[in-house]
């Protein structure tokens, strides 16, 4: 027990870590260099919900996430390099370069990710669906999205639908108290939002980040439930974001938050607490430090690839934009008219009902 | 092209039997074939297991398949159409219907920023099977809620396919091809086709997605006729030879991929073009047709193209004004004989 905990802690500091340096080392590159241009909206602070949920993935589920997806990205283990080469817009990118970080997915990794609010609960509702229709799979699906998707109406269709056919899905709604620089009060009279979920028949839990053992560990049973078959499962996650809403300055300054409240939240930084954790848990200064210099590593050699690496070219996006072709069952398409109708008949008349 | 099209010309019955069915009936065959040569078929939809089976055109099937193939469902167009995407993505084929086109606009969002741009954005990685199946109401006082065709607006999306059958055997042979394609494709149904009936081949069967078809020939002027006006179409052109004008009716089929080259084609042999579609005129998938015609052999051309539209403005429901809101087989051969006499 000793031992998976301290492996578990171990893992848990390296994926939180590893997303907290991607984040800091994009922020500095980002600007004056100019060389990823596209909006990113970074999660430091949020590192804790991808790392447990790290965890628990196996490579067939899939992840619907909103656009703050670096961590997500990561969690599901799709490969660092692809990211960062996305971002620069590069022909190596995750995406071939067209999607940059508001819709980065891996495809092969079953990640996908984008910015119009709410969108992924839906989409999850159909991978789990899928995941559900094809029998003996155990695979399972999450939507990731935050407090502001709970403001969206198909997010509540997502829950009836999933809760209606008892889908495999975990809704991990990360509440940072912010939809963008909007705070909650100035959005729903009611803040209860496991509340709003439990009401369609949906499992709820409402969790701090603080303890990011303790999350992985809850998560472990919810979703060993979920792919029991047991149905979806909402579970809200009280984070905070320490950077801006988008891009690499801080946007405290527009004073949408109040600054005392910034502060306590890094003064309960996560990632501190898990390095705390961590070792409280056995693992050894060496191996943490040894995680540090990795981290630092990997990201800094996949910059140097994504910068050596070539743009994509209007001439190999043709085969993309053209029509994809048809299923194999389609053994031969016919230009003909399969029987000559000669029109001459009447229309359909509606009848009083 | 002109020799393509004189071989599409030819009444071409496949080997094997036909049945005569409507259009509703040919729409549920289509489904049904699809669902029996892939178990990743799939097909749901608000009544879409009822007794009813939408206007016929799912009848039967939940008995045929089971209810984890075909199934009723909230009236949540936007998570449904999101179901559709994500279990396209994981590789099923989806068939979302909706009893009226109207409700789909709640699906607006998942169309526009998830179904059409996804395998774009993912670098050509991922795709998009899906089928969504929208019947466009007309009668009755079917009105401005229940009778709108706004295959112009998802004609004009990147990524989307638009099909709109003119037959009950384009639309079963249309259909499989839209199911078994690879791409998101909106597929419109004209209430008003669905009693009409046609010999339909038995087999499962695939129509081109984008390939028009010439319905039938003629030198005088090009008649590209779009969804529910083609019958309307083929009638015009049958009075219109019996003044002597023969019109060419080009069965557009498909909007998205748009058929370009066998319209030219026709119109290379006739110089006059009148587009008759079953929308709303002004930014429509008529003026589009006209606006590429003209791009290329504009100085070419004999007269000034027309189009047969609904008039700008929404389907009124007192029954004296709705009858003459729809243009009819008269408004096209108006529209003809203008042309041919270069008004």
């Amino acid at each position: 027990m000793g031992q998976t905990q301290a492996a578990d802690a171990l893992a848990l500091y390296r994926m939180m870590r590893l997303i907290r340096r991607t984040e800091e080392i994009l922020i500095a590159e980002y600007h004056p260099a100019n060389e990823m241009r596209c909006p990113m909206h970074f999660c430091v602070g949020q590192e804790a919900a991808p790392a447990a949920l790290s965890l628990q993935l196996r490579p067939d589920d899939v992840i619907m996430s909103h656009y703050r997806s670096h961590g997500y990205y990561l969690a599901k283990g799709a490969p660092l390099d692809a990211m960062i080469a996305e971002f620069y817009g590069k022909a190596t990118g995750s995406n071939g370069g067209l999607a940059g970080s508001m819709e980065l997915a891996h495809h092969g990794f079953h990640f996908y990710s984008g910015a119009i609010v709410g969108g992924p609960l839906g989409l999850a509702v159909g991978s789990a669906f899928a995941q559900r229709y094809r029998r003996g799979g155990s695979g399972i699906s999450v939507a990731v999205f935050g407090d502001g998707a709970m403001d969206e109406g198909v997010s509540y269709e997502a829950l009836n639908l999933a809760a209606l056919h008892r889908l495999p899905i975990l809704f991990l709604c990360e509440n940072n108290r912010y939809a963008a620089h909007t705070p909650a009060p100035a959005r729903a009279a009611s803040h209860d939002l496991i509340a709003r979920a439990a009401a369609f028949g949906v499992a709820v839990r409402r969790m701090p980040d603080k303890n990011p053992l303790e999350l992985a560990a809850a998560m472990n049973v919810i979703v060993a439930d979920i792919r029991e078959g047991r149905g979806p499962f909402l579970l809200e996650v009280e984070t905070y974001r320490f950077c801006g809403h988008v891009g690499p300055e801080s946007d405290d300054h527009l004073d949408y938050r109040p600054v005392a409240e910034v502060d306590a939240a890094k003064a309960s930084d996560p990632l501190a607490a898990m390095l705390r954790l961590a070792r409280a848990a056995g693992v050894a200064d060496a191996a943490l430090e040894e995680v540090d210099a990795s981290c630092d590593e990997q990201v800094w050699s996949a910059i140097r690839a994504a910068k050596a690496a070539p743009f994509p070219r209007f001439q190999d996006l043709r085969g993309i934009e053209a029509a994809n072709g048809y299923a194999p069952v389609v053994r031969e398409l016919i230009d003909a008219a399969p029987t000559r109708f000669l029109g001459g008949q009447a229309e359909t008349r509606l009848r009083p009902y | 092209m002109s020799k393509a099209s004189a071989v599409e010309l030819a009444s071409t019955p496949r080997a094997g039997r036909a049945t005569r069915l409507s259009f509703g009936a040919a729409v549920n065959a289509a489904q049904r074939q699809a669902m029996e040569l892939d178990e990743n078929v799939f097909v749901f939809g608000i009544g879409a297991d009822g007794k009813a089976g939408i206007f016929g055109s799912t009848a039967g099937l939940k008995e045929r398949f089971s209810a984890r193939r075909v199934f009723d469902t909230p009236i949540s167009e936007q998570s449904l159409t999101a179901l559709a995407a994500g279990a396209a993505n994981a590789g099923l084929r989806p068939v979302l219907v909706h009893q009226r086109f109207d409700f789909l606009l709640y699906s607006a969002d998942q169309i526009a920023n998830w179904i059409g741009p996804w395998r774009y954005i993912s670098g050509g990685h991922a795709t998009m099977p899906l089928t969504i199946r929208a019947i466009v109401g007309k009668g009755w006082g079917q009105g401005p809620q229940h009778s709108k065709s706004l295959h112009s607006w998802f004609a004009h999306l990147p990524g989307m396919q638009v099909v709109m059958p003119g037959s009950p055997a384009d639309a079963k042979g249309l259909l499989l091809s839209s199911i078994f394609s690879n791409d998101p494709t909106l597929f419109i149904e004209g209430r008003s086709l669905y009693a009409m009936e046609e010999e339909v081949p038995d087999e499962p069967y695939f129509i081109r997605l984008g390939r028009a078809l010439v319905r039938r020939p003629g030198k005088d002027v090009t008649l590209v006729a779009i969804g529910s006006l083609v019958p309307g179409g083929l009638e015009a052109a049958e009075q219109l030879a019996a003044e002597r004008i023969e019109v060419e009716v080009v069965d557009l089929r498909t909007l998205v991929p748009l058929d370009l080259e066998t319209v030219l084609a026709s119109v290379g042999r006739t110089g006059r073009l009148v587009v008759a579609d079953p929308g709303w005129r002004d930014f429509g998938a008529a003026a589009e047709v006209i606006a590429s015609v003209c791009e290329r052999v504009g100085p070419a051309l004999k007269a000034a193209p027309q189009r047969v539209t609904w008039p700008h403005r929404y389907a009124p429901t007192s029954a004296p004004l709705e009858a003459g809101y729809y243009p009819t087989s008269a408004d096209i051969v108006r529209a003809c004989k203008s042309a041919v006499a270069g008004i």
